[in-house]
């Protein structure tokens, strides 16, 4: 399970490094039209822009929930030992799952009304973009799941096992 | 419900949770929660479309393009020829690496609009590099850290882009606007270094030749022209601010890539990833802080606020330091661009009911937002530089206290002196204001 998980990760990684480089191309687009001329002005590089751009937030949520780096504040005195660790992890990520839980619950309901859209310029159905949602909530959940167990292994005093460090 | 009850529930949920180490972007999110679920007028799916109304904004996209640009610019070690400039220029000085770390800094600011980008860059050339030299630790990161601040008040700025997509100021304005304060912290940041290096005994470097000097300048002289591309082309209209984010990323990769031959294929992938990867952090924590504030909004309870503020009847200046300070103290806990949606909004009413001009109301925000970078528990620049120096973010505390105050002087200057910010847009682009 924890080899799935971690390629999954890898993947959502891959996926996330190619969007980034793609995001790139339709603004050039853009901006060499106006300018120059040399090729047609179209009217998608906004849009296909925008739109992979909101894939590359979602999937860099989720790659950040593995990775325990999405930006927390540290007010309180660190635990004194791991199970009193374990149980602090334990509630953070307990809490995370909640959100993610909603996310993965209503992004279904918010992807369902992209099923009959289509986008104005370039014609792609919403879904494409607003399934990004309930799929963060998924991929949180499933995330969220295994840190959920190590923290409870951590707790009942087992060794916590190889994997991401969660934020210092 | 009224809006002092559910400012009650939110705000108390999200400090509750944030006490308890649960991420700030879900935190906000959370704490949206019991009012979805609650109030009968609202559905929950208000959460993820609120989230995807903030993402769908072109001027947005701004943010990974100018994060890329930096990262690029460090990977190709074009922050080098810059830290080698500014030794030639600079290091002849007492406390002369001190100063090289503040004018490059400046020198990066133009380039780049990002100041995390900044302190790491310049702190993993520079921190080695003055600790060797024999400068105290406290002193590398703290000058590092708050030097590198610069980066969102020198343009292009990360939050310049986004207070200005958020709040519709002109972004070519607040471009001009950051200008003059950014020189004058630079200016104070090196008289700092100065009374530290006579106090301390800090090592002066060897006066570069002029011959030396202009070598250095033309080693530099090809990223030195990037402000005046970015900031030239959407002061002037030739590109939008995304356009120009996008302009600045070809730029670095034609200079690593083409010209300079320091980056290849190989570096690339990295350097896209880590960049994706932290625009989409911020950028998360932007969709739940915008759900967060549209229904704080939803409720009136930005009104409400701002009524209450305005029955103090605080005069601009008084106004201007109290927003000052609620923007130091958000700072203190969260991300710039969260906190400009979370409290923007909310003292915009306020800064309109005395008249201040919205980019002294933006200059305002974005200095006190950018000391909120150096500021601890939540000071993401202080604790890159921290990390980069091996020190423990306590131990640099006092001399980054030392170094602030001065540069508090400046966000006074900014407040009681709106024209000392809004002179030099009146000046080249009147159209802005």
């Amino acid at each position: 399970m924890n080899i799935l998980i971690e390629r999954f990760h890898q993947f959502l990684k891959v996926v996330l490094t190619v969007l980034m480089g793609l995001m790139i191309v339709p603004v050039t687009l853009q901006i060499v039209s106006r300018h120059t001329g040399i090729i047609p002005r179209y009217i998608w590089t906004e849009e296909v822009a925008r739109f992979c751009f909101i894939w590359i937030i979602m999937i860099g949520s989720m790659i950040a929930v593995r990775d325990g780096t999405h930006f927390d504040v540290n007010l309180l005195r660190p635990p004194a030992s791991p199970r009193r660790k374990g149980i602090r992890d334990l509630i953070v990520h307990l809490a995370m799952a909640l959100l993610a839980l909603f996310f993965l619950r209503y992004g279904v309901v918010f992807a369902k009304t992209g099923f009959i859209q289509t986008s104005e310029m370039s014609g792609i159905n919403m879904l494409w973009i607003y399934i990004s949602f309930p799929l963060a909530g998924l991929t949180w959940v499933i995330f969220l799941a295994e840190k959920i167990m190590q923290d409870w292994e951590l707790i009942c005093g087992a060794s916590r096992p190889e994997g991401p460090e969660t934020s210092p | 419900m009224s809006p002092g009850e559910v400012s009650a529930i939110m705000v108390g949920a999200f400090v509750v949770l944030v006490v308890l180490r649960v991420p700030v972007s879900f935190a906000l999110g959370l704490a949206c929660l019991p009012i979805l679920l609650i109030e009968e007028r609202l559905t929950p799916v208000v959460l993820v479309n609120e989230m995807w109304k903030s993402y769908n904004a072109f001027i947005l996209l701004a943010v990974p393009f100018f994060l890329l640009a930096a990262n690029l610019m460090n990977a190709a070690g074009i922050t080098q020829r810059l830290v080698d400039l500014a030794r030639a220029a600079v290091g002849h000085l007492p406390g002369g690496l001190g100063h090289v770390n503040v004018t490059v800094s400046m020198l990066f600011a133009g380039i780049s609009g990002s100041s995390t980008a900044d302190a790491a860059g310049i702190g993993s050339l520079l921190i080695p590099a003055m600790k060797k030299e024999g400068y105290d630790s406290s002193f590398t990161v703290a000058i590092t850290a708050c030097s590198s601040v610069m980066g969102v008040i020198i343009p292009p700025s990360i939050i310049m882009i986004v207070w200005g997509g958020l709040m519709s100021v002109s972004i070519g304005g607040l471009f001009l606007a950051g200008i003059v304060p950014g020189v004058l912290i630079t200016f104070t940041l090196m008289g700092a270094t100065l009374i530290f290096a006579k106090v301390r005994k800090y090592p002066v470097g060897k006066r570069s030749s002029f011959r030396e000097f202009c070598r250095a300048f033309g080693h530099a002289a090809l990223a030195l022209v990037t402000p005046a591309i970015i900031v030239g082309g959407i002061v002037f209209g030739f590109f939008t601010a995304t356009e120009a984010s996008v302009i600045a990323v070809l730029y670095s990769l034609v200079l690593g890539g083409l010209i300079y031959r320091s980056i290849g294929l190989r570096e690339l992938p990295k350097v896209l990833y880590e960049s994706a990867r932290f625009a989409g952090i911020s950028l998360f924590c932007i969709g739940t802080a915008s759900a967060f504030g549209w229904l704080l909004a939803y409720f009136r309870v930005p009104h409400a606020l701002a009524d209450l503020l305005a029955g103090l009847h605080a005069g601009p200046v008084a106004t201007g330091i109290l927003i000052a300070l609620a923007f130091l103290a958000i700072g203190m806990f969260i991300d710039a661009i969260p906190a400009i949606i979370v409290l923007g909004t909310i003292l915009l009413p306020l800064a309109e009911g005395v008249g201040m001009h919205p980019l002294h109301f933006a200059m305002i925000g974005v200095v006190s937002l950018a000391f909120g970078l150096v500021t601890p528990p939540y000071g993401l620049c202080l604790l890159i530089a921290a990390s980069l120096g091996q020190v423990k973010m306590v131990d640099a505390l006092k001399d980054i206290g030392l170094i602030l105050l001065p540069m508090l002087a400046i966000l006074v200057l900014v407040i009681l002196f709106p024209e000392l910010i809004l002179f030099l847009p009146r000046l080249v682009a009147p159209q802005f204001l």
